[in-house]
């Protein structure tokens, strides 16, 4: 899961950035409006978590841009002015939820988990494929009851997958959405990820579709 | 008309004048009359003298027996017209028949160019007469001819005419005075009509005073505006402050909180936390007392309550999926909110919060109107199917006095701004047993008159 988050203070934007790590999120940055915009226009992000009042472009207007031009990642918009009206203002320009500061980061964090989840189509914090069950808040994950230890990098590859389940995945997809901009994206190291997660899964938990990519199947 | 009032004052002023006015003029008609009836009457008795003195200069009796006026009053004894004929040292010569018994005493005095002299006198009968004496010579001798007419005749036709007067005036003035009150009156309106469009503005029907207004209170009525217009201008700009503060305050905070919730261990970041706690209480207590603040003045302000449940209701049917928010559309006719769309925003949107944080699935919202004696009300309720409070509970969350600033904000349901803006527009705030199983939220708010054009 890659998640952008667009906030002009700087140590919040790193707190943010931390915390999302920590989470088990490919995290871009950005610090101002327009280039929020850009990252958000050209990137395919799986949410953002984007300031209202942001030098250079506002908030609500990046977001009405991105709605314009047909984007639909959920976006998480952060902002002290937490009067009704605001909120209302941020809803009609197409956010997703809202979070007023100052607030708890773990309440951003489960909002956001909450929003990636509602946009793949899932209504609890548990996603399971056949015996493989992934607790998406505490980023947990059992085979047949008994937990399983993976990587960061291995735990974001289940996650998108199974968000995903039912879905043939490129590696492209996969590596636009695990890792950040910054990232060598070099598709071999998928492979390697995928080759080691099948090694702590059951077999035929995820599928090599030939050609096209990776899947975990419907139950 | 009540004393102290501009109409009061203006009637009193020009009845005042009026009767002053009427009462000179009564004065200087009847004054007007008397010399006139007196110049008639001096005439009258010195055309009477010419008769007299062509009679003696035909007279051939030396005793002048043969010397008459023809006119009766000149006969009959003691009618105050008389006439006499005396020589130059004052001795009767003649007399008129009705002088005899009450010959009134010798006129004194100076002639004038023309040999007349005049004078008031009383004769024996008790009459005021007025005489008129002229100095002549008749083959030689010089005689003095005195005419006199009764005065007292033309005084009551004098005190006739004044009584005449009186009534005739007075009939005018109170005619007069009737008018000036309905003239009073008439002026006053465009004040009266000003007045109304005040009250218009204060309860909400119009955001501006609006009409034509004659040129000396024109002013005043756009005085009105260019207040109400300021005052809406000041609000705006200290909401504009407290909203600047708001962010510019609430961005270092939540850094200050999360860099000390990241190393919770370290003593300082201890310190750190439970101060930035206490200073982002702080903080949304006193924006939303000085949001308060500036609001109780706001004047003149009305929003579209159903346009307001929609917005709310959509947004947060978005924000929380797991519900589902049953909103039954009133019909156009329901009355809209007398106050700040914000405000109403406010208010609604944390019950709906409430209701989705608590609800398992059912949220209902319905709107209505109640007469009350006073005024007309709006209602809204907000109603969810999750535990609900225990009346006890009710009552405290309820519990009036608890204000913003007595009180840790951010506990609780959240009902505090709610409730003090409840206060504010002078509503009421009801929390009841749902039939869906959990809390009734019963907003009442002041509605705007009805019969409005939504705009």
């Amino acid at each position: 899961m890659r998640i952008l988050v667009v906030e002009d203070d700087t140590n919040l934007n790193r707190q943010i950035k931390d915390a999302l790590t920590e989470g088990g999120y490919a995290v871009d940055v950005a610090f101002d409006g327009e280039e929020g915009h850009f990252l958000g226009d050209t990137e395919p992000y799986d949410a953002v978590v984007l300031d209202i009042g942001l030098p250079q472009m506002d908030g609500l207007s990046v977001l009405e841009e991105w709605r314009r031009a047909g984007k639909t990642m959920p976006v998480l918009l952060l902002t002290a002015r937490d009067r009704w009206s605001d909120k209302v203002q941020g809803i009609d320009a197409g956010a997703d939820d809202y979070v007023a500061k100052p607030f708890h980061m773990e309440e951003l964090l489960a909002r956001l988990r909450a929003l990636v989840r509602r946009a793949a189509g899932h209504a609890s914090n548990e996603i399971t494929a056949g015996p493989v069950r992934l607790d998406v808040k505490a980023g947990k994950v059992t085979v047949d009851g008994q937990a399983i230890k993976l990587t960061s990098h291995e735990l974001r590859l289940l996650s998108y997958l199974m968000h995903h389940k039912g879905k043939v995945v490129s590696r492209t997809e996969l590596t636009e959405h695990l890792y950040d901009q910054d990232f060598d994206r070099d598709s071999n190291t998928i492979e390697v990820f995928v080759g080691r997660l099948r090694k702590k899964l059951p077999e035929e938990v995820i599928h090599t579709v030939r050609g096209l990519g990776y899947q975990i199947l419907e139950d | 008309m009540r004393k102290g009032s501009i109409a009061f004052s203006l009637f009193w002023l020009s009845a005042g004048w009026l009767i002053l006015a009427l009462a000179g003029t009564a004065f200087l008609l009847t004054d007007l009359y008397s010399r006139a009836l007196d110049t008639n009457l001096t005439n009258q008795l010195k055309f009477d003298i010419d008769t007299l003195s062509s009679a003696i200069l035909d007279s051939t009796d030396p005793s002048f027996g043969d010397v008459s006026v023809n006119d009766p009053r000149f006969t009959r004894a003691s009618t105050g017209w008389y006439w006499i004929i005396r020589n130059e040292f004052g001795d009767v010569l003649a007399t008129s028949r009705s002088a005899v018994g009450s010959l009134p005493p010798a006129l004194t005095g100076n002639f004038d160019a023309d040999n007349y002299r005049t004078g008031i006198l009383g004769d024996e009968a008790g009459n005021r007469i007025r005489a008129i004496e002229r100095a002549t010579t008749s083959n030689g001798r010089p005689l003095r001819i005195t005419v006199t007419g009764n005065l007292d005749d033309s005084l009551a036709l004098v005190g006739q005419f004044r009584g005449q007067t009186l009534t005739v005036l007075s009939a005018v003035g109170i005619a007069l005075a009737i008018m000036s009150g309905i003239v009073a009156r008439l002026a006053l309106r465009p004040i009266d009509r000003l007045g109304k469009a005040i009250e218009r503005v204060r309860e909400g029907e119009s955001e501006s005073i609006t009409g034509s207004y004659p040129r000396e209170i024109a002013p005043l009525a756009e005085e009105v505006n260019e207040l109400l217009r300021s005052n809406t201008q000041i609000l705006e700009r200290a909401r504009n402050q407290v909203g600047n503060l708001a962010h510019g305050l609430k961005t270092p905070l939540a850094v200050l909180r999360n860099e000390a919730a990241a190393a919770r261990d370290n003593p300082l970041s201890r310190v750190v936390a439970s101060e930035s706690e206490k200073m982002t209480q702080l903080v949304t207590t006193y924006l939303d007392r000085a949001r308060i603040a500036a609001r109780s003045t706001v004047v003149g302000k009305k929003a579209d309550a159903t346009m307001v449940m929609l917005r709310l209701v959509r947004v947060m049917q978005k924000l929380n999926q797991n519900v589902t928010i049953a909103f039954k559309r009133p019909d156009a006719s329901l009355p809209w909110f007398r106050g700040d769309e914000g405000d109403l925003e406010e208010m609604a949107g944390n019950l709906l919060d409430n209701a989705c944080k608590w609800s398992k699935g059912q949220i209902a919202v319905t709107m209505g109107a109640e007469r009350t004696e006073s005024a007309q009300m709006l209602v809204i309720r907000v109603e969810d199917d999750g535990p609900g409070l225990t009346e006890e509970e009710a009552q405290k969350a309820l519990r009036r006095g608890v204000r913003l600033d007595e009180k840790t904000p951010g506990s609780g349901l959240g009902l505090d701004i709610v409730k003090e803006l409840v206060d504010v527009y002078g509503g009421s705030l009801q929390l009841k047993r749902s039939v869906l199983g959990g809390l009734l939220c019963e907003l009442r708010l002041p509605a705007a008159k009805v019969g409005l054009v939504r705009n």
